[in-house]
Formats: structure tokens, C-alpha cells, sequence
């Protein structure tokens, strides 16, 4: 059992995100089988698990991407599952991928005003005749997308085109474009690939900046290093079945997932 | 630059030309461009900005020319009542065939609207009692404003003209909107646009209206200003020819719409020489400016230029790209 579980469940937050007894397959494939468990408001928690263990189906699940064959997943309190994903972030869910997708003709700062579509209402109509109040919003929209793009760092390279940038800006980028939707919970689907060592320790340290300013995190990450050092807590998947919750000190010592990541028997004793 | 100078000119260039011009053989030329314009910049939105293929586009522009033909010429309703009934009911109509069709892609959405086109096409050819079938709808009247005959073709050029640049105006403001990001996004990367809350189909469907509307009105032009209207103005060799407008003019681009139509005005009048072989030289044309143009006639002429100003500037440029 976990040693500082009373302390940690006492100052515990609310959950955010609550998942229920979440099963997927595909054909006769079982991807996750009956997954429970919960995002605390506030943290950083980490979803880790061998190749193939059901992370990045968890994430389209949550993401609204797919949808579970059972169970329920609810965010702060309302039921989401099947939900289309474009509603999902007009509620505060926003997402990053793992070999980010970003939108390749548009500048760094477009890119940032397309991740602000859910907090902006310029219709057809409002485009056309172009009024007042749309100008207003368009402005604002672009303050708040050059604040967002210093925030990450990339302020001077606002006009470049995206698909232009190093994959290391790539990533910030999209993290940016993210955060634009001004999401409550935000899932970073290995954030750290194909990132430097220095690269990964300057995302830890934007990770936690993004922690402080209120907004949850639920992350897949293969990077151990970074994991263990950001991460309140985290949770590991094996084969579509949660092996383990816990603190990283507890996942570290966790006999079960040291086995499935050595890849031998459970440790006697 | 300035975003505002190009279509201040062109409107400038326009206006000289609709009083320049006296043959009225080049005027209708003119109007005829106007009208393609008109239809290749719907078209463009859809393709070039949204990713979305209609293969059956010229059934919008024949639903404009054949609502307000029916209309006014069984009916004696007023060309300009009868106007926004012929664009309601291509907006109603793309609507309807957008709902289901839109959830294709690629070759299925070419299939599907296709499919749709061929339809209307025979809607107009085999409902003989209100189309006039096959041999065509004719005594559709011509336009005036009030006590102002608008027949003369000069008069007609100022009016389709003065609706193209409101279009081409319209268009921008919407391509440079959170609505056209919208379609951009998803043109890029519809995975990501999900992923930032962009409701795609309804955003796809919300464009497919705006060109058929656009479409719709192309074919009200036409239709009042040639008054005699048949299925093959609108079949499928015209959906062929609109898509080929977009291409060749240059996709995801304004001006664009406006040369590809204005190319593809031009060289069936000018080939009319080369008699027999005229299709061949025709096809040669758009297979040359495809080889040396990939990206359309916009692109083509904007890198020409920057090619031949660099070359002034430093004799030798280096082989960087």
C-alpha cells in the first residue's frame, strides 16, 4: 500500500476527469479492458506503459476521438463519453499528438488563432460584413495568441511559416495552439519525442509553468526522466490493463511494473 | 503591401475597360469572363481553401439560370423577385446534397457529386413542361433597374462586373476570417482541426452553400443575358471545365478564380482558327501550363516574376534554394 497515502488523500482535489470501467476493442482486438481511475484538479498525472499497453487509445478516447464500448468518463461531473471531439474542447479538453499535426500552410501566429476557434464567435455572417465586434474579437484573438506564443518562446517567429520550424518549435507550437482553446485539462501524447536532452528539460519546466496557471495534465510520456521528475502521479497501463496508481517514488519501487518493463517474472518477495 | 491596392486597381482597370470597350463582341467576352470568375471563386473557396472536390458544380449554376428562367418566363414574376428564390433554393438544394455527401472524401465526395450533378441534368432536360427539355427554355427577359434598360452590353458588363468585385470582396473578408482558418485548418489537417474544436462538416457545408450560392447567381447572369437557357450549358463537361478553372487559375487564390476563368473564356474564342484541331490545341494549352505552372497561372506568373527580379538584382544567384 502506499506509505504517504492519508497525507496525499487529504489535501486532494477534486477529480476532474473520472474514468469508469473504460473497455475498447478493435475487431477482436482488446485494447483496454474495464480502466477506472481519476485526474485530480491541478496535477500533472502520467500515463505510462509499455508499446501497445492502450495509452494512445485512452487519449482518443478522453479526447473524444473514439468512443469506449463501456464505461464512463466524466469531466467535472458530465458524462463525455462519445461526445464529438470539437464539443469536447469548447468544455476544456484540448490535446497534442504525438507526431504533431499542425497546420502546415499557416504562420506560427495562425496556427495559435485557429487553437482560439472555440473561444471566438465570428460566424459566416460576421466574417462577411466584418462589423465592429468581429474586428474587436480578431485583435484580441491575436493579442492573446502573441502572448501565448512568448509564453512558449516563440514570439519572434510569429510570421514564419509553421512547417518551416526545427520539430523541437514544432512541438512548442502546438502546445501553444493548445493552450489557445484555454483548456481546463490538457493531454500532451509524448510530449518529449524526438526532443534533446535539452529540449526535454526546458518542456518539464513549461509543463509545470502551465501546471501553475491552473490547468490539469494528463500526459503520455516514454521519457522515465521527465516523467518521474514532473509528474504528481502516475498511472500504468499493461496491455489494456491498469497495473498500477501511484506517486512516481511508489511507481518506481512497484514490483509489477518494474516487471512489465524488464520483461521478467514478478519479483518474489 | 497593402491587402486593399490590388483589387483597388483591378476594380480601376474594370471600369476603364466597361468604357473603353465599344465591340460588343469583347464585351460579352468581358461578361462571359465575369460570370466564370463568379464561378470558378466559389468553386476555389471550396477546393482551394477547404480541400473539398464538386464534380457537379454547374448543377448550382444551372438551378440559378433555370429557377429564375422558369419564373420569369412562365410566370412573368420580376427577374429580381425571382433572384432570391433561385439562390435560396441552391443554398436549400447544396444543403440537402452537402448533408449526406460532405461525410466523403477524396475520390467518394468526386463521385457523389458527380452523381448529383447527373441528376439535375436530367431534371432539366426530361422535365420537358416546365424546362422546355432538351431544346431549351427561351423568352427569358432581360434585366433593367427601375426605368434603366440593362440589356445593352455595355450596361450588363457594369452589372456583372459590380457583382464580381462585391464577390471577390466578400470572399476575401471570409478567407481572412476565424471561418476561413476554419477551412484552412481543415484542408491542412482534419485530425488536427478536430483537435482544436473546429466542427468540420459543418464547416464544409457551410462553404458548399456560400459557392453554390455563388453559382446560383453566375446562372441568373447568364441566364437573363443570353435568354435562351438548355441542359448542356450545365452538364457535366461544364463541372469538368469549372474545376479545371480552379486548378489552372491557381488553387487557394482570389485571383486565381479570376485568371483561370478568363483563360479558359478566351482560348476557345481565340482557337476557333486552328478549326479541326481547335480541342487539341485547347488540351495542349492546359497540359503545358500545368507542366511548367503545377501550382496554376497565379503562382506560375508570381515566381516568373521573382525569378526575372532576381536575376536583375544578382547576375549568378546560388544554387541554395
Amino acid at each position: 500500500m502506499p506509505m504517504n497515502a492519508s497525507t496525499d488523500n487529504a489535501s486532494s482535489p477534486p477529480p476532474l476527469l473520472h474514468l469508469e470501467g473504460i473497455s475498447k476493442a478493435f475487431g477482436g482486438v482488446r485494447a483496454l479492458t474495464e480502466i477506472s481511475f481519476q485526474v485530480a484538479s491541478g496535477r500533472i498525472q502520467g500515463l505510462i506503459g509499455p508499446n501497445g499497453a492502450g495509452k494512445t487509445t485512452l487519449f482518443n478516447l478522453v479526447s473524444g476521438a473514439l468512443k469506449p464500448d463501456a464505461g464512463g468518463i466524466r469531466f467535472d461531473g458530465t458524462p463525455i463519453q462519445g461526445r464529438p471531439g470539437h464539443e469536447l474542447v469548447a468544455l476544456g479538453i484540448a490535446r497534442t499528438f504525438q507526431n504533431v499535426e499542425l497546420f502546415g500552410s499557416m504562420s506560427v501566429l495562425e496556427n495559435v488563432l485557429v487553437g482560439r476557434h472555440v473561444r471566438t464567435r465570428c460566424g459566416f455572417w460576421g466574417a462577411l460584413t466584418r462589423h465592429a465586434a468581429v474586428k474587436r474579437e480578431e485583435r484580441e484573438a491575436s493579442q492573446k495568441a502573441r502572448d501565448l506564443l512568448a509564453f512558449v518562446g516563440l514570439a519572434d517567429q510569429a510570421d514564419s511559416p509553421s512547417r518551416d520550424l526545427p520539430f523541437g518549435w514544432q512541438r512548442l507550437l502546438e502546445i501553444a495552439r493548445a493552450l489557445a482553446a484555454e483548456p481546463r485539462v490538457l493531454l500532451l501524447d509524448e510530449p518529449a519525442a524526438g526532443l534533446n536532452r535539452v529540449e526535454s528539460d526546458r518542456l518539464g519546466d513549461l509543463i509545470g509553468q502551465i501546471r501553475d496557471q491552473g490547468i490539469t495534465i494528463l500526459m503520455v510520456e516514454h521519457d522515465m526522466g521527465l516523467t518521474m521528475r514532473v509528474c504528481d502521479r502516475i498511472v500504468v497501463l499493461d496491455r489494456g490493463h491498469l497495473l498500477a496508481e501511484g506517486t512516481p517514488r511508489e511507481i518506481q519501487r512497484h514490483p509489477e511494473v518494474l516487471a512489465a518493463y524488464l520483461g521478467g517474472a514478478p519479483a518474489a518477495g | 503591401m497593402p491587402r486593399r491596392l490590388p483589387y483597388i486597381l483591378f476594380a480601376a482597370l474594370v471600369t476603364v475597360a466597361g468604357l473603353l470597350v465599344t465591340n460588343t463582341y469583347h464585351l460579352q467576352v468581358l461578361i462571359f469572363i465575369g460570370i466564370n470568375t463568379l464561378l470558378a471563386l466559389g468553386l476555389n473557396l471550396l477546393m482551394g481553401y477547404a480541400g473539398q472536390i464538386s464534380l457537379g458544380h454547374a448543377a448550382f449554376y444551372g438551378l440559378g439560370a433555370y429557377t429564375s428562367g422558369v419564373l420569369t418566363a412562365h410566370w412573368q414574376m420580376s427577374p429580381w423577385l425571382a433572384l432570391p428564390v433561385a439562390l435560396a433554393l441552391a443554398a436549400a438544394v447544396a444543403w440537402g446534397v452537402g448533408l449526406p455527401t460532405l461525410r466523403l472524401s477524396g475520390y467518394y465526395l468526386g463521385m457523389g457529386t458527380l452523381g448529383f450533378g447527373m441528376i439535375v441534368f436530367i431534371v432539366f432536360r426530361e422535365w420537358g413542361s416546365l424546362t422546355g427539355g432538351a431544346s431549351g427554355l427561351t423568352g427569358i427577359p432581360p434585366l433593367s433597374l427601375g426605368p434603366l434598360p440593362l440589356d445593352a452590353p455595355r450596361s450588363y458588363f457594369f452589372l456583372v462586373w459590380a457583382i464580381v468585385l462585391v464577390a471577390m470582396a466578400l470572399s476575401r473578408r471570409l478567407i481572412d476570417s476565424r471561418v476561413g482558418r476554419a477551412l484552412r485548418a481543415i484542408h491542412d489537417s482534419e485530425n488536427a482541426a478536430r483537435a482544436v474544436g473546429i466542427d468540420t462538416h459543418g464547416y464544409k457545408l457551410q462553404v458548399f452553400v456560400y459557392s453554390a450560392v455563388l453559382a446560383a447567381m453566375a446562372g441568373f447572369l447568364y441566364a437573363h443575358f443570353v435568354s435562351f437557357i438548355s441542359p448542356e450549358s450545365f452538364g457535366f463537361m461544364v463541372s469538368v471545365r469549372l474545376v479545371t478553372m480552379v486548378v489552372i487559375g491557381g488553387m487557394a487564390s482570389i485571383w486565381g478564380a479570376v485568371f483561370g476563368a478568363a483563360l479558359l473564356t478566351l482560348l476557345p474564342e481565340w482557337l476557333h482558327a486552328f478549326a479541326d484541331f481547335e480541342m487539341i490545341v485547347y488540351g495542349l494549352i492546359l497540359i503545358l501550363v500545368m507542366i511548367f505552372m503545377p501550382r496554376g497561372l497565379t503562382r506560375g506568373l508570381i515566381d516568373a516574376y521573382e525569378r526575372f527580379h532576381r536575376q536583375r538584382i544578382q547576375p549568378a544567384p546560388p544554387a541554395a534554394s
